[in-house]
């Protein structure tokens, strides 16, 4: 429950919407276009209309002042009785009725309607002065009012005035209600719509900001418990590792014999648990690598280098496991490329992942291919200002061919997140864990370049790395 | 509840609730068309698009509670707003709420101090899920004010029993004998049970004042006087016992939480 004192809040609560204490009538209506309604009245009946708000100010009126008036006022006790008359009108209260008559000493009479809204009284109306229809003499409260008064001038002027029976002033009162009703309905209509509005568009935004904050609360959340999963990936890994250093150690010191000469299947059996543990080693190493990349604690030093020479050291790497899948592994494109800004341990973790890749998916008698090129007009279709940049932007870029089976657009970009397989049954056919590419992904973003999968004609993909030349 | 002692005037809020297309202007319509020129003030429709609410609709009803119990003397009174002998005056403001989904923001807005809610549903058999939805809906909105919906004096009306694929009386009844609200049917497009279920809101309403704020005797009046007075004062000519003879089940009494 809430009490109300006469005075209103300053900023209406959103539940008191029209269910405001006050409505005002100054707030309702616009005070030049009342004037011009009262002078409409004015014009069409002779009578002066003027109108008040409930505190008494005068927010509309239309009079010319009778002949009749102007010379009662150019007397002494006229003048003081004229103010005490329109003093008197003033601070009459219309009845329960809302209608009260007040005669003026000089015969004529003002009408006082109240102005009522939703049964509230927020105003008046004053008409007159008028003469009564019945009036024929001048009364005496006007006769005797000054021994300098010029009787046959009083008259002559008070019939100036214009006349009107009691029931036709009802009806232009009356007439003047309805139209001001209908003005402060329209009025208050339009205030509620405003504030309703406003009103609503603060509720939407409350509700749009708690959202906010919850999806905000949320994302905090999942990003703490990102950065604890990679911390355990971290932890593990290392852990995983030290054991497996000295598995690898020992049964390549057992191999060499080092603790006494085996036989040939026994040196079989531990070459296999060599073999088997350095697979481990490095799919350990992929897990860290990914999960420093993924906290962002790879350090990346990156200075002024040639891609070429890192493509160069790829090949040699990979050169072994080419030959051993009869697959051609070549170096295209120029040799004479400037330097880009990067890290030329990672940019070789880049592009052997890439080369392994490709092998794995390429059929004997394939062709691998590393093909650098410059370009400028840099930049991917539909960034930002590239008609303005792309004429600055110098790019180097390796595209790293294959003649495998290629993979469909749809899982172009998905192929880059962690453990994803473009078809589970891959994994059972080429092997691998699904980290190199990821990995990739990661190590490119972290030089400030791109990388995308394009087709391969006649079969085949494209991966193309593009790393920004340096000193821009 | 507003109550404003300087001007003698209590302000009553009531709302009406319920899913699109239910009947909630028709309902204020009917009332508007039923009650007596003198008390009420225009119906005030806040912005429509294609005939639907967008913000509210507000009827304002106000009469002057001098009840039978004050003293009536033949000789006219003096008028002054502040003359304790003549009661108080009552503004029942009536408030619909927009019944689409989509417009929770305003919903809430509208709810807000509300004193009763008459929840208008829709009879067909196909709405009943819509109804119950938007029940659940006034629920969360309430709750988000902190009011608990047993704390908030609601009747439900079951409107458009002319249709067809209407859920049957019968079957009404026995919802309704289980349910704590009082429940009316109504056609409301022909103007039956908006009476009823008004004045049960209002009736509900009224008996929660008293029973928080004896509002009775701020007003001057028994407690029993009130709705009889208010019907009156709106130019009805039924009692207040025949109108409440509609309700179908739950309780017209208002019992605080508790108790």
């Amino acid at each position: 429950m809430t009490s109300n004192g006469p005075t209103t809040t300053p900023e209406m609560a959103p539940g008191d919407i029209a269910m405001d204490p006050r409505v005002r009538l100054e707030d309702l209506v616009d005070r030049d276009a009342l004037t011009e309604l009262c002078q409409s009245f004015h014009v069409l009946f002779g009578i002066p209309v003027r109108i008040y708000s409930s505190e008494g100010t005068l927010i509309g009126d239309a009079s010319k002042e009778h002949e009749v008036c102007t010379y009662v006022n150019t007397l002494a006790s006229g003048r003081a009785a004229c103010g005490a008359t329109v003093g008197a009108v003033k601070l009459t209260e219309p009845g329960p009725e809302g209608v009260a008559t007040h005669p003026c000493f000089t015969g004529q009479q003002y009408r006082i309607v109240s102005i009522a809204y939703e049964g509230r009284r927020i105003g008046r109306v004053i008409l007159g002065p008028y003469l009564p229809a019945e009036t024929t003499e001048i009364p005496t409260s006007f006769a005797d009012l000054d021994p300098n008064l010029d009787l046959e001038r009083a008259r002559r002027s008070l019939v100036k005035v214009p006349r009107a029976k009691a029931e036709t002033v009802s009806r232009i009162a009356g007439h003047l209600q309805a139209t001001l009703d209908l003005i402060l309905f329209s009025g208050h209509k339009t205030l509620l719509t405003s504030q309703m509005h406003l009103a609503s568009v603060r509720e939407s935004f409350r509700e749009l900001t708690e959202k906010t904050q919850r999806l905000q609360d949320a994302y905090d959340r999942l990003k703490e418990l990102d950065r604890l999963k990679s911390n355990f990936l971290a932890t593990v890994s290392h852990e995983l590792r030290t054991p497996l250093t000295s598995i690898i150690g020992y049964s390549e010191m057992l191999a060499e014999g080092i603790g006494g000469s085996l036989t040939d299947e026994q040196r079989d059996f531990v070459r296999t648990i060599q073999e088997k543990g350095e697979q481990l080693l490095s799919l350990i190493t992929s897990l860290l690598d990914l999960s420093k990349l993924e906290s962002g604690t790879m350090s990346v030093h990156r200075e002024a280098i040639l891609v070429q020479d890192v493509l160069v050291e790829v090949q040699k790497t990979l050169a072994p496991v080419a030959r051993k899948k009869g697959v051609v592994v070549r170096l295209e494109g120029s040799m004479t490329l400037p330097r880009i800004k990067g890290d030329p341990e990672r940019l070789r973790q880049v592009f052997i992942n890439l080369g392994d890749n490709a092998l794995k998916f390429t059929p004997k008698g394939g062709v691998v291919s590393f093909r650098a090129n410059v370009l400028t007009g840099g930049g991917a279709d539909g960034d930002d200002g590239l008609a303005l940049l792309a004429a600055v932007k110098t790019q180097v870029e390796v595209r790293v061919c294959d003649t495998g089976i290629g993979i469909p657009p749809a899982e172009r970009q998905r192929v880059f997140d962690a453990f994803y397989q473009v078809d589970s049954s891959s994994t059972r056919e080429y092997g691998g864990t699904g980290l190199g590419l990821s990995i990739v992904k990661r190590l490119v973003d972290a030089h400030q370049g791109s990388v995308r999968i394009e087709e391969n004609t006649p079969t085949g993909a494209v991966f193309v790395v593009t790393l920004p030349v340096a000193g821009e | 509840m507003q109550l404003n002692f300087a001007g003698r005037e209590v302000t009553i809020k009531l709302v009406y609730y319920g899913p699109g297309l239910s009947g909630k202007t028709t309902n204020l319509r009917a009332l508007h068309h039923l009650t007596s020129d003198e008390s009420r003030g225009r119906l005030m429709t806040l912005e429509t698009r294609d005939d639907r609410t967008l913000f509210f609709d507000m009827l304002p009803l106000v009469f002057r509670a001098d009840g039978p119990s004050s003293p009536r003397t033949g000789a006219p009174r003096s008028f002054t707003p502040s003359d304790p002998g003549l009661g108080m005056s009552v503004r029942l403001k009536v408030f619909t709420v927009p019944g689409q989904v989509l417009h929770g923001a305003t919903r809430r807005l509208v709810l807000q101090g509300a004193d009763g809610v008459a929840f208008i549903a829709d009879s067909q058999i196909s709405e009943t899920e819509n109804n119950a939805a938007s029940f659940l809906d006034l629920r969360a909105n309430l709750k988000e004010m902190n009011i608990s919906l047993k704390d908030m004096p609601v009747v439900i009306q079951f409107n458009k029993r002319d249709l067809p694929a209407v859920r049957p009386d019968a079957e009404i009844e026995q919802l309704a004998r289980r349910g704590r609200e009082p429940v009316f049917r109504a056609s409301a497009v022909n103007g039956e049970g908006v009476l009823e279920t008004f004045f049960g809101l209002l009736h509900l309403v009224w008996t929660k004042l008293e029973v928080e704020h004896q509002l009775s005797r701020t007003i001057g009046m028994e407690p029993h006087e009130f709705v009889p007075v208010a019907m009156r004062k709106l130019g009805l000519k039924q009692d207040e016992a025949s109108l409440l003879r509609a309700c179908v089940g739950g309780s017209l009494d208002y019992k605080k939480e508790g108790t």
